[in-house]
């Protein structure tokens, strides 16, 4: 569950990123969030991963009430939100297997338990055959795939992932937006932002639209229009 | 406990992942520390040498034959009150016979004729002092007391002054060689302390991105810092390493040698029988050195 309850987030230099925005997400659904460019969608999933502290209002994931967590809690806030990126974030000198490993071993999981969890991870994203190539060396597709992967290796109850389709053509874009539905089929709450219109009509899933740091639109079934 | 190794793990690779960085910052350690060995091996040597000419030269204090027991009692109380005294000994004439009796050959055969005029060694008051400097002005303190009519002269009164002079120039020498090891050892742990402080904000600059996904994974604060600090320790490890090897040899020549100039025999057997905790300090203070500037740059550099 995910609850934001007229959130505010002014910057600095007072440009405002969000402005009293509310949703309510429930467990197991699918989401999408679209807005325009600036319009606050980075500033939301900044806020979720606890790298941004609102101005005002209240934040509520699972059972965590983000006013009250303290700062050592944030490292296990963390593993149990899975991000991916339109960038990917994926370490260049680690082999697909090491940078999915990565995010167990920074956790303290055991190697045995690693050396069970990577492999099973890497079949379901479809990279088992390519789990010892470099991120250099596998397109942009399966570079998501790993990044998903490694998002998804510590069973995360919710998956964000923020323009994962940015980056790639459109054969590419549905095989992730095929395995992030698949990932919610399973029980993940996803939480996806995109500026692909196809997709977005397509899925045929919720639309939350965002416009100058407001919930402008929240359609059960959804479309994209700013 | 697997964090703790994947920390260490991960400290040790990074180590040699910047070579050119790495090396200025191994280089550097191992000469400050070889500089601050030295330093403080000079000073050892020349206090322990100080120590000895002081033992030497203490005051002694001669008495007049015709002085009562009772006087020299008084005097000896007086004398050990005195600000800057450490001790005073009674030489009685028999002792002092026996004495110049023992030291050698020529001693025994001076001895013997002495014996035949009916011993004319004075009776003696040896003062030993705590500070060195003080020598002329105690000896003013001692001659000043009521007491002091059995006192027929002092070796102060009777030393030349190219013995005072030695006395001095010792003592400026260990001041020297403190002052000069001191500053010496100061500017170069700061430069240690930069260059390896430096390295490690390299370090951190070129692994930002690491460092964001390691935060985005739920890496926590010391799972990050950790390596940084494993990696400052490692320069001082091996810096140490490399300023014990080139100590082994150059303690050896310069053993030798000092051994054979200034019979420093004792202070070098000391050295010998301590080699092992010299090696641990070397250690100990290399990863000091290299934890702290680590530890600065992280606090500067890395905001979690």
């Amino acid at each position: 569950m995910i609850l934001l309850d007229r959130v505010t987030v002014i910057y600095p230099n007072k440009t405002v990123a969000l402005s009293g925005a509310s949703l309510h997400i429930q467990p197991k659904e699918f989401v999408t969030v679209v807005g325009a460019s600036g319009a606050g969608k980075s500033t939301l999933i900044r806020l979720l991963i606890k790298e941004e502290v609102p101005t005002s209002g209240k934040i509520i994931v699972g059972s965590i009430d983000y006013d009250t967590i303290d700062k050592a809690n944030i490292p296990h806030l963390r593993r149990k939100i899975g991000v991916v990126f339109q960038d990917f974030k994926l370490l260049p000198n680690l082999t697909v297997y090491e940078n999915v490993a990565f995010a167990l071993e920074v956790s303290g999981v055991k190697n045995a338990e690693i050396k069970r969890a990577v492999p099973k991870i890497l079949q379901l994203v479809g990279l088992s055959e390519k789990a010892h190539h470099y991120p250099g060396e596998i397109s942009g597709g399966e570079r998501q795939r790993t990044a998903i992967a490694r998002a998804l290796v510590r069973n995360p109850k919710i998956l964000i992932a923020d323009e994962p389709t940015g980056n790639l053509d459109p054969k590419n874009s549905w095989d992730i937006i095929e395995l992030l539905l698949k990932i919610n089929r399973f029980g993940t709450t996803v939480v996806l932002t995109t500026h692909n219109k196809e997709i977005v009509d397509a899925l045929k899933k919720r639309v939350i639209t965002i416009n100058r740091g407001r919930v402008v639109k929240d359609e059960k079934v959804g479309k994209y229009s700013l | 406990m697997i964090t703790l190794w994947r920390v260490f793990k991960s400290g040790f690779r990074n180590t040699f992942r910047n070579a050119w960085l790495s090396t200025a910052a191994t280089i550097i350690m191992a000469v400050t520390l070889l500089i601050m060995t030295f330093f403080a091996f000079s000073i050892f040597f020349v206090r322990s040498q100080l120590n000895e000419v002081q033992q030497k030269i203490d005051l002694t204090v001669f008495i007049s034959d015709d002085a009562k027991d009772e006087q020299i009692k008084a005097l000896q109380s007086k004398v050990l009150q005195t600000p800057g005294v450490d001790s005073v000994e009674f030489v009685s004439k028999a002792d002092a016979l026996k004495r110049l009796e023992d030291s050698s050959e020529e001693g025994k055969k001076l001895a013997k004729s002495a014996t035949e005029i009916g011993n004319p060694l004075p009776a003696s008051l040896e003062v030993k002092l705590k500070e060195l400097d003080d020598i002329g002005g105690i000896n003013k303190q001692i001659r000043e007391l009521p007491e002091a009519v059995i006192i027929t002269e002092t070796s102060y009164d009777s030393r030349d002054d190219n013995r005072k002079g030695v006395i001095e120039n010792v003592i400026k020498i260990s001041n020297g060689v403190t002052r000069v090891g001191g500053i010496l050892s100061v500017v170069f742990l700061i430069i240690a302390l930069l260059i390896i402080f430096n390295t490690i904000r390299m370090a951190i600059f070129t692994r930002r991105e690491e460092i964001e996904i390691m935060k985005l994974v739920g890496a926590t604060k010391w799972f990050i810092r950790g390596p940084f600090i494993v990696e400052g320790s490692m320069y001082g490890v091996i810096g140490a390493t490399i300023a014990t090897i080139a100590l082994i040899p150059i303690g050896r020549v310069a053993g030798q040698f000092l051994v054979e100039k200034f019979n420093a025999g004792q202070a070098m057997a000391y050295f010998g029988t301590n080699f092992w905790v010299v090696i641990l300090c070397i250690y100990g203070l290399g990863i000091l050195i290299g934890a702290l500037s680590s530890w600065l740059a992280i606090s500067r550099h890395l905001k979690l």
